[in-house]
């Protein structure tokens, strides 16, 4: 069995806890307008052109974006880093692209990594069956769960797909009592604003039974820009500005009265 | 807390005062040599009565406002020479007064001292001279062509550092030590009796020379109280003085006289001759904090006086550049920095914890001073706790290079294998750039820097080298004939253990050269156990002895060997004559193979074993070329690998290179990849440099760069720890982070009187990124550019 990955980046730190290795799998179900990693919607390997530079010249290649690794080739990268792992208290993250798309392979190198003892974590947008959902829950430590917006008919404005599997699947996890960090991006236009956030905070208010144990602001970044044009795709938060700090600092001022520990960034 | 307006200006005085070259020195030991009553004396009573003229009669600087006294010349930055070491000419003199960097402002009475007494006396004479009369035509050859570096060629062997004994032992406690040496000197049956006795007076002579010196002091600074209209300055220097009394005859018994202590000791040391590094006094946190707490709790003493006088003492250390250097030395060392680095943390002699108290104050100091010289580091202990490190990261983020980060396991690791005994290993530490010593107790020279990129230049060229013209290595054949890949290494292995030997054959002829005609009976008085055994320094009197040779660009030479198994002899891309005629042409008509060499192949830094084990590979060759083999006072050769400028100057005589390395570009620094290659983050970075076994080694450089909005976040700094503990249990020996972006390097560079306070970390020590040559710039730049986390 393989899994289709299209990056393995080390000493990740956004991640979830401590000194991570997180594996971006390809493929993915959501389009959200604001996604940063573009390259990791296709479930297909693309080429795509890599420019490099010598001197005055520039050099151009065809480079594949997605790999198939197997279990045990996962597991080999992340152990590299064990011993950062275990002095910061880290461990690896699925993130992709959705993980989920890909439960066999996910499910059998998780089993391996927590087996040998290391942290596991799952960064999704929740959008997955019931039972993929289920069949992950004894090999993952922490979920990394996306709330992209909590209005059903916006998010599938934005993301292509409606939030209902997606917020029955996160009471699931809060139900079951699992470790959960939510994840909110921060878009100008979208999700920005006091007000939003005001509902947003209700929203979670309501599911604050313990089982949530941060909350991450994510802030636009222009980033994502850069990758729209080498991957050929349409930007559509083409002239879109950051969100200015102050602001990030209101909206995590509103959300310190859930008692739950809010981070700018991930 | 805050520096006082005292600190303030001093420290602005310091900053502000112009390196210049002061004749005294030279003057005075001139006419010592010339005079009659030299002649006819031992070595060792010449070498003292010489050291005991300087200090007689040269000025006495007492500096406004400053409460620990002494300066090497007549005044800050006014910086002596030492013609009896190397003479310099008068268009060395224009040289200094005129280069772009590091310059010495030469006035026109220095010339013309030199004019008529230094040049005609020394030529010929000095040590420089003698060292390359002695030398082989084969090390000869092999220096000019940039295989290696000597360091005993314009300065004398130091790199020491002070121990612990001496914080608490007078001069006149030695007086007694060597009488009683001199009792138990058996002329009968010793053979070795006579010269034992002539070292001992001699360092008697230094004991009370040094005394001396500080009585002049204090005769100064009495006659200025009685002459001081202002009644607090008045208090200050009538207590000054009889700090000066009490001081170095004495053991310190105040924290005053602690650092006046210490100070008096560091002078002695760079007075007597130039040697490499300065001096340094070690383990600052441990000697200071008995007195220190002591003062405080007996009411004597308090913080805030503590923290000024460390203020004073530390701008004293800024106020001695180094020693000017010329030709290839300064380009190895091209630096005002003399490197004197202050150590703090650690474990105690018994093993525990040393972060104390005044570790967390010398912390501050550091942070508040912001001064190149002293360099700082921390030595991290697992039994250290991480509130240590982290106060070390807010100086770090700051950006201006200091403290590195060192780990105390591995250093008592290394000093362990190389022989020292447990306790003698942890009160060590490391000094120089990254160099692991046993403090108090060990002679540790280094010696030069080893060119491993050249000598595989010139392997691939029979042991000929293109820039010079001259055939300096074996005849190891046409490499186009070498069949596999470790037929070919085979013939590199050869050709590194021709010059090592050639190295060592030439430190040791240099070693009996210092031991005959320069010990250094007052540093010796410094080190256990020269009184002892009435042995010099310089002629293995120390406890440990050990001899280095600094091996340099492991992250280039590694990224050419694999580019040759992975090229040639794998995936045989490319065969030896493309690469041979791409690397004649410096790639010029090869951009597409250059590209390929310097993107499709594995390089070092990214953890990936196929590359690294060509790390691995070059590391044991050096290793086994040089480790082990005896020095004539007794020591012992060990390797180590750092590199401060010398990787760009040994890339200046080197040509293009199979990583894809235009000619006479920077080689890779310390163990560090080369720059911008690695491409997997920090944990692969470290991985890499893990390969190499450091406990075999007396010390290795890694530079990490993190840009500056990194360590905005908290949770960042934690992680930042972990990494530096990680890397530490994988046995690393040192880590230094670069914090500060390339844009504002860029800005600096177009707009230098606009970052005239820019400090960077360079490699092993911080500079103003000013006073860098460009080709180092534009390297530190490059390794600074490539970070996306």
């Amino acid at each position: 069995m393989k899994g289709l990955v299209f990056n393995i980046k080390r000493f990740a730190i956004h991640d979830g806890p401590g000194i991570r290795v997180t594996v971006f799998m390809k493929g993915c179900p959501l389009d959200c307008w604001w996604c940063h990693n573009p390259e990791g919607k296709s479930a297909q390997v693309r080429n795509v052109e890599r420019i490099d530079r010598v001197g005055d010249r520039e050099f151009r290649s065809e480079e594949a974006v997605g790999r198939y690794y197997t279990p045990g080739e996962v597991v080999a990268m992340v152990e590299r880093d064990r011993v950062f792992m275990e002095h910061s208290g880290g461990g690896v993250t699925f993130s992709g692209g959705e993980p989920l798309l890909q439960p066999d392979f996910l499910v059998e190198t998780l089993a391996i990594l927590k087996k040998n003892g290391i942290h596991t974590a799952i960064d999704t947008s929740g959008f997955a069956a019931r039972e993929t959902l289920v069949s992950v829950l004894p090999v993952t430590d922490l979920f990394l769960f996306d709330i992209k917006h909590i209005d059903n008919e916006l998010h599938k404005q934005y993301t292509g797909v409606g939030n209902e599997l997606i917020i029955s699947n996160l009471d699931m996890l809060i139900e079951k009592g699992k470790d959960v960090i939510l994840r909110i991006p921060v878009i100008p236009g979208v999700t920005a604003g006091m007000d939003y956030m005001q509902r947003l905070v209700r929203f979670i208010g309501k599911r604050n039974n313990g089982s949530l144990r941060r909350i991450d602001l994510l802030p636009y970044h222009k980033t994502g820009s850069s990758k729209y044009r080498r991957f050929g795709l349409p930007d559509r938060m083409a002239g879109a500005s950051q969100v200015p700090d102050g602001h990030i600092d209101d909206y995590a001022g509103l959300f310190a009265q859930l008692g739950i520990r809010v981070k700018k960034g991930g | 807390m805050k520096m006082t307006e005292r600190v303030k200006r001093l420290r602005e005085q310091s900053l502000q005062a112009r390196e210049t070259i002061s004749a005294e020195r030279a003057q005075l030991v001139t006419r010592f040599y010339s005079d009659a009553g030299a002649r006819g004396l031992s070595a060792p009573v010449l070498r003292a009565r010489a050291f005991e003229y300087i200090l007689r009669h040269k000025s006495v600087c007492i500096n406004d406002g400053e409460l620990i006294v002494g300066e090497r010349g007549p005044a800050p930055k006014a910086t002596p020479t030492y013609p009896e070491i190397c003479l310099h000419s008068i268009r060395d003199l224009d040289i200094l007064d005129s280069r772009g960097k590091v310059s010495f402002h030469v006035d026109d009475e220095v010339r013309r001292i030199y004019r008529e007494e230094i040049i005609p006396f020394w030529e010929g004479r000095s040590n420089r001279d003698r060292i390359m009369e002695r030398m082989t035509p084969e090390w000869l050859a092999a220096y000019r062509a940039g295989i290696f570096t000597e360091f005993q060629e314009q300065r004398a062997p130091g790199h020491t550092v002070l121990g612990y004994k001496m914080f608490r032992t007078g001069f006149l406690d030695l007086k007694r030590e060597i009488a009683e040496a001199v009792a138990g000197l058996d002329l009968r049956s010793d053979p070795e009796a006579f010269e034992r006795a002539e070292e001992l007076k001699a360092m008697d002579i230094a004991c009370d020379a040094i005394m001396m010196y500080a009585g002049r002091h204090a005769d100064a600074l009495e006659t200025m109280a009685a002459g001081e209209k202002d009644e607090k300055r008045r208090d200050e220097l009538k207590k000054m003085a009889a700090v000066c009394r009490r001081v170095p005859a004495h053991a310190p018994s105040t924290f005053h006289e602690i650092l006046q202590h210490y100070w008096f000791i560091h002078l002695g040391v760079v007075t007597e001759l130039n040697p490499w590094d300065s001096f340094n006094p070690g383990r600052l946190d441990q000697h200071l904090w008995p007195l220190y707490s002591a003062g405080i709790s007996e009411g004597t003493l308090t913080a805030g006086e503590a923290y000024e006088l460390l203020g004073c003492f530390w701008v004293k250390f800024n106020n001695h550049p180094a020693p000017p250097k010329m030709g290839v030395t300064a380009q190895e060392s091209n630096t005002y920095t003399d490197f004197c680095l202050i150590n703090l943390g650690g474990v105690k002699p018994d093993g525990s914890d040393a972060v104390n108290g005044m570790t967390y104050i010398l912390l501050d100091v550091i942070k508040e001073m912001r001064i190149v010289q002293p360099s700082s580091m921390i030595q991290v202990s697992r039994k250290n706790p991480d509130t240590f490190i982290h106060s070390a990261l807010d100086i770090i983020k700051t950006g201006f290079g200091q403290p590195s980060v060192f780990n105390t396991e591995a250093i008592i690791g290394e000093l362990v294998r190389q022989g020292k005994s447990i306790v003698d290993a942890r009160n060590g530490g490391a000094s120089g750039c990254v160099e692991t010593g046993a403090f108090g107790t060990e002679c540790y020279w280094l010696t030069g820097y080893f060119n491993l990129v050249k000598i595989l230049e010139v392997t691939l060229n029979d042991g000929y080298d293109t820039r010079t013209g001259v055939q300096v290595g074996l005849r190891t054949g046409d490499p186009s004939l070498f069949t596999s890949f470790d037929e070919f290494m085979d013939a590199y292995r050869r050709q590194i253990r021709h010059f090592a030997d050639i190295k060592i054959r030439g430190n040791n002829v240099i070693e009996k050269t210092f031991a005959a005609h320069l010990p250094v009976p007052f540093l010796s008085l410094l080190l256990d156990d020269c009184i002892a055994r009435g042995k010099d320094y310089n002629a293995g009197g120390a406890r440990y002895n050990t001899t280095y040779i600094q091996g340099v660009g492991l992250g280039s030479i590694t990224d050419i060997l694999t580019s040759v198994r992975y090229n040639i002899y794998d995936t045989k891309r490319y065969t030896w004559s493309v690469m041979l005629d791409a690397l004649n042409e410096n790639f010029d008509g090869y951009e597409e193979m250059q590209y390929d060499l310097i993107y499709n192949t594995p390089r070092y830094g990214n953890d990936d074993d196929y590359a690294d084990a060509q790390a691995v590979a070059v590391f044991e060759m050096f290793h086994d070329a040089v480790d082990g083999r005896p020095t004539p006072r007794g020591g012992i050769h060990r390797i180590n690998m750092l590199p401060t400028t010398s990787h760009v100057y040994f890339g200046n005589v080197t040509g293009a290179t199979p990583d894809g390395r235009k000619a006479f570009v920077p080689l890779s620094e310390g163990i560090s990849p080369s720059q911008g290659v690695d491409h997997q983050g920090p944990t692969a970075v470290l991985r890499s440099a893990a390969k190499i076994d450091h406990l075999r080694t007396g010390g290795t450089l890694l530079n990490q760069k993190f840009s500056p909005e990194f360590f905005d976040d908290e949770e960042n700094q934690k992680k930042l720890i972990a990494l530096i503990r990680g890397y530490f249990s994988l046995d690393g020996h040192h880590i230094q982070f670069n914090v500060v972006s390339a844009d504002t390097l860029r800005a600096a560079q177009a707009h230098p009187e606009l970052y005239r306070d820019l400090i960077v970390r360079v490699a092993g020590y911080s500079d103003y990124f000013n006073d860098l040559g460009e080709d180092l710039q534009n390297e530190i730049i490059r390794r600074t550019e490539h970070q996306d986390f």
